[in-house]
């Protein structure tokens, strides 16, 4: 009966909580606590300064009194932290005791929480203790066994040694890889580990060894993705600095040729080279570049286009005043010139500095031409700048406010086509650059092949489709079309963003003004471009201040002809060849008799 | 004070030959061709060579007083007070010619190009870029008119040349005009057209030396003669004196007559860009120096605070005449014909005067007067 009941009372109590509402238990939320930021600030920042000493910061914390003022630390606690420590707090050397450094090399990275450091301990020969450093992935394991690990195990390695600490004698006559430093610095140690490389440390002495041992993947030498030429290398920069810098050098085959190094981003440590000729750049130049590179004060520094916005002298301007190339030739013949490259680890780009204006016009491609050809394509892509930036705002200043210009025949066609179109001339053409816009951006994003592919069928088809829609005219298609072309013949990647944004204002200032307005707008882009200055050097430099004349800055002259590097960027050694740099065409081919020295020099 | 940057001899060639030849764009050519007839073409050589000789003035008195702007000169002359009231005069006087001119290009446009579009409109637009080119400050400029120069020089000469279909040689007699007594009194009495050299004195510290600006006065009168010149000739050529005293722009004329076949016909407002440069620059270089003479005479450190102030007041001015016929046969006429006698009159005066009271520049350790 008992039974019974609790059974029914159970269905009745199973049967109530379907018809009524049951409050569910609510699960807690994650959150991110808020965090004191000026508390956190300090707590970082004193952990920068002295990481080793935690114990330190600790006491000093509960020594701060409710009002954050410090209490002065008795100098007895001060020499027991130093002692205490594997690193002294003020000295910043290296202790003298492994463990205190296998400790010290553990804080640093986070051990072993952090999986990617390995520490090895050994015995060097079988009687010093020792041990190696390095990280996983980053480091050959390969070069580390062979020629780091295998010549310390071995018996005799160390026998001759008569120094109390062994990696002198070690660093001398052991280690076997290609380049292997003294290291007294715990930062260097710290930082030579990022790198890839391998520390070594013996007990009882103050001092590291750094192997080199760097061994990351890495993407091979490839063709260059944006600056493509027919004629010429077809080589490009990679990913890796070592790599670049070796390209580079591989056609600079000179003595004088610089590679500086500087580290960038206080917390990625981001390795930057700059390579310039040391005799031939302007050392002010060189100069500036390292105080600006040095003055940077940021945590991350990701590659060569977030270090040209921390370089460049006019922020704001919507064209760049560095040159980015990723082509070894192009840099080198910059660096030839007197100019300055920065490389960044990490970016397939070098940065060129000074430049000027015409420099983002050119490419390594009419190098390579004979200089008709050059001297053409180069005229081409200066129509192809002005038709991008100018055609649609001409097209609607034409249509708009000045209708006169358009010939009778012509004005009746472009009528005709757009009779069924039912929106203004203005909204077309915003329709058309934004889908055209649209476009080109979905076919950078879309990976492989089919991003070649939707650029161009979305374009024929988005066309034909809003043609035949009466949506926009036919005329119209062509403009934009012709716009595309234009902007897709700039040469540099930078520039052609310029161009495209300033090609909406054009298209404004024509709808607000006609040609009007467009003339405002052009001398007020040109105001602000002939202000720019890029590291000393006017931008656009042939418009004073007075300059010798460049043979290669519109037209290119036959290469004979171009005696000189460019004026502006002040090289040292102003004169690339003599006069006459064809000292064939002065000698007699079977002969070899002078002729008169009265010739004219003119065709040499 | 101020800091003006440098710049050489060829911008500063530029920056006055632009800001002179501007006004043959406009009714200038109708005016002069009004008053000498077909003696129109070199009554103009007239006004160039005695500008040319109150420049040789000039030039004696910045000679007297090297490394010195105009302004500093009548500090110097004048006297601090006086001085400064004249340097304010000046800058005044700028203000006015700047404001004048910019309606001057508005009565144009309107008429020519966007009759339905707000006056307001027009000379706001207009004003923002002066402003900029005041902010980037001098430099900017001249190099600029360099860049304009050329393009005006270039496009002026396609279009004179695409008229050339209608020109007449017999157009331009009888050679003597009104007479040649009219021709150079009315000559003399118009150089007040070759004006503009007179703001290179102001800037004479980005002129670096006194070789320089007397190249760069020389060389601009000499070559807006010659371009000014040669237009009114050719104008005359084309419209002949009669028509030619009725035109609101001669040259706006010329263009809108261009027939070279009938596709390329009324190509006016190709030519609407050397229009615009060029009477941005010229609005730009007195609006410019308005401001820096100021701050020069009232020492204020950083003239870009005035900008805007000053913007507002050449839109005022630009507002003062009622109508196109008040700014031409009344502001205009002042600012080309009468206004010699102020702005030639003074610094001539002050070089009599240094002369008389024998106030030169000594050079000495602490530059004193």
């Amino acid at each position: 009966m008992v039974m019974i009941l609790k059974k029914s009372k159970n269905g009745f109590w199973t049967l109530l909580s379907l018809i009524t509402y049951k409050k569910k238990d609510k699960p807690e939320e994650f959150y991110i606590p808020e965090v004191n930021e000026g508390e956190s600030r300090q707590v970082s920042q004193e952990k920068n300064n002295d990481k080793s000493t935690p114990s330190t910061n600790e006491k000093q914390n509960t020594q701060k009194d409710n009002k954050g003022l410090k209490k002065p630390i008795p100098v007895s606690e001060l020499k027991k932290e130093k002692t205490e420590s594997g690193v002294k707090k003020d000295e910043n050397c290296i202790s003298c005791s492994i463990d205190e450094n296998i400790d010290f090399i553990n804080r640093m990275f986070n051990a072993p929480v952090n999986k990617d450091i390995v520490v090895r301990e050994f015995n060097i020969a079988g009687h010093y203790k020792a041990f190696i450093t390095y990280l996983s992935g980053m480091a050959d394991k390969i070069t580390i066994s062979n020629f780091i690990l295998k010549p310390l195990l071995a018996k005799k390695s160390v026998e001759d040694a008569e120094e109390d600490c062994k990696l002198d004698y070690i660093l001398k006559n052991v280690i076997e890889t290609h380049q292997a430093k003294k290291i007294t610095s715990p930062n260097e140690v710290i930082y030579e580990i990022l790198n890839g490389n391998t520390c070594i440390y013996a007990d009882g002495c103050n001092f590291y060894i750094s192997a080199e041992t760097v061994g990351f993947d890495k993407r091979g030498v490839d063709k260059p993705q944006t600056e493509g030429i027919v004629s010429g290398s077809q080589e490009g920069f990679n990913e890796t600095l070592r790599t670049n810098i070796t390209l580079v050098r591989k056609i600079i085959r000179n003595n004088n040729l610089v590679t500086e190094f500087l580290t960038v981003g206080e917390r990625n440590k981001n390795l930057c080279s700059i390579l310039y000729i040391k005799g031939l750049a302007n050392p002010a130049v060189v100069q500036e570049v390292k105080r600006r590179i040095n003055g940077i004060k940021t945590d991350f520094m990701l590659g060569d286009g977030m270090m040209e916005q921390f370089i460049e002298d006019n922020t704001f301007s919507i064209v760049p005043t560095i040159l980015s190339t990723e082509r070894p030739d192009r840099t080198a013949s910059h660096i030839m010139e007197g100019r300055v490259a920065i490389l960044v680890d990490g970016a397939p780009f070098a940065k060129i500095v000074p430049v000027t204006s015409h420099s983002l016009f050119h490419t390594p491609e009419e190098t390579y031409l004979r200089w008709q050809y050059g001297t053409f394509i180069r005229l081409i892509r200066f129509l192809a700048v002005a038709l991008a930036a100018l055609l649609p705002g001409l097209y609607i200043g034409l249509v708009g406010y000045h209708r006169e210009m358009i010939p009778t025949d012509l004005m009746i066609a472009i009528v005709k086509a757009k009779e069924n179109v039912p929106f203004p001339t203005l909204l077309e053409i915003l329709l058309m650059e934004v889908s055209f816009e649209l476009i080109r951006e979905a076919g950078i994003r879309i990976p492989g092949i089919i991003g070649n592919t939707i650029g161009i069928i979305g374009a024929l088809i988005l066309g034909q489709a809003a043609v035949q829609a009466n949506i926009v005219s036919p005329v119209l298609i062509i403009i934009i079309a012709v716009t595309g072309l234009g902007s897709f013949a700039i040469p540099n990647y930078n520039l052609a963003f310029g161009v495209r944004i300033v090609r909406f204002l054009f298209i404004l200032a024509a709808a607000a003004l006609g040609y009007y307005g467009i003339t405002l707008a052009f001398i007020a882009i040109a105001a602000l471009i002939l202000s720019m200055k890029s590291f000393g050097v006017p931008f656009v430099s042939h418009l004073g201040p007075q300059v010798r004349q460049s043979h290669d800055a519109i037209l290119r002259w036959p290469v004979w002809k171009q005696e000189y590097r460019p004026d502006p960027v002040n090289p040292l050694d102003v004169r690339r060849q003599p006069k006459i740099s064809r000292k064939w065409t002065a000698k007699d081919p079977k002969t070899g008799i002078d002729r008169e020295r009265n010739n004219d020099d003119e065709g040499r | 004070m101020m800091k003006e940057d440098n710049f050489g001899t060829k911008e500063a060639v530029s920056l006055a030959t632009l800001a002179i030849i501007t006004k043959v764009f406009y009714t200038s050519p109708f005016v002069i061709v009004n008053s000498l007839g077909t003696a129109a073409w070199y009554g103009t050589l007239v006004s160039c060579i005695v500008s040319l000789l109150v420049f040789l003035l000039l030039y004696q008195l910045m000679k007297r007083f090297p490394g010195d702007d105009l302004q500093a000169v009548f500090m110097k002359v004048l006297g601090k007070v006086l001085g400064r009231i004249v340097t304010v005069l000046f800058s005044v006087y700028l203000l006015y010619y700047a404001g004048m001119n910019l309606r001057e290009f508005l009565e144009i446009i309107k008429a020519y190009i966007l009759p339905y579009t707000p006056p307001s409109y027009i000379m706001i637009t207009f004003l923002s870029v002066v402003a900029l080119f005041a902010f980037l400050g001098l430099e900017v400029l001249a190099r600029f008119s360099y860049l304009g120069l050329w393009i005006v020089l270039i496009t002026m000469g396609l279009l004179l040349t695409f008229g050339s279909t209608y020109y007449n040689a017999n157009y331009i007699k009888p050679y003597l005009g009104y007479g040649i007594d009219k021709t150079i009194i009315y000559g003399v009495l118009r150089s007040a057209a070759y004006q503009e050299f007179i703001l290179l004195a102001f800037i004479m510290g980005s002129l670096q030396g006194l070789k320089n600006f007397k190249r760069a006065g020389i060389g601009s009168i000499l070559l807006s003669g010659g371009v000014i010149s040669i237009s009114l000739l050719l104008y005359l050529m084309m419209f002949q004196y009669t028509v030619g005293s009725e035109n609101l722009s001669g040259l706006f004329q010329i263009s809108r007559s261009i027939y070279l076949s009938r596709f390329f016909q009324r190509v006016e407002a190709i030519f609407l860009f050397i229009w615009v440069i060029s009477s941005v620059v010229t609005v730009a270089i007195a609006f410019y120096i308005s401001i820096s003479i100021y701050c020069k005479a009232l020492n204020i450190g950083d003239h870009r605070p005035l900008i805007l102030p000053f913007s507002f007041l050449t839109f005022l001015v630009a507002f003062f005449p009622k109508n196109l016929t008040e700014t031409v046969e009344f502001h205009m006429l002042f600012i080309r014909q009468y206004s010699s006698f102020v702005v030639y009159g003074i610094p001539v005066l002050v070089l009599v005067l240094s002369l008389i009271l024998g106030r030169k520049r000594v050079e000495s350790r602490n530059e004193k007067v």
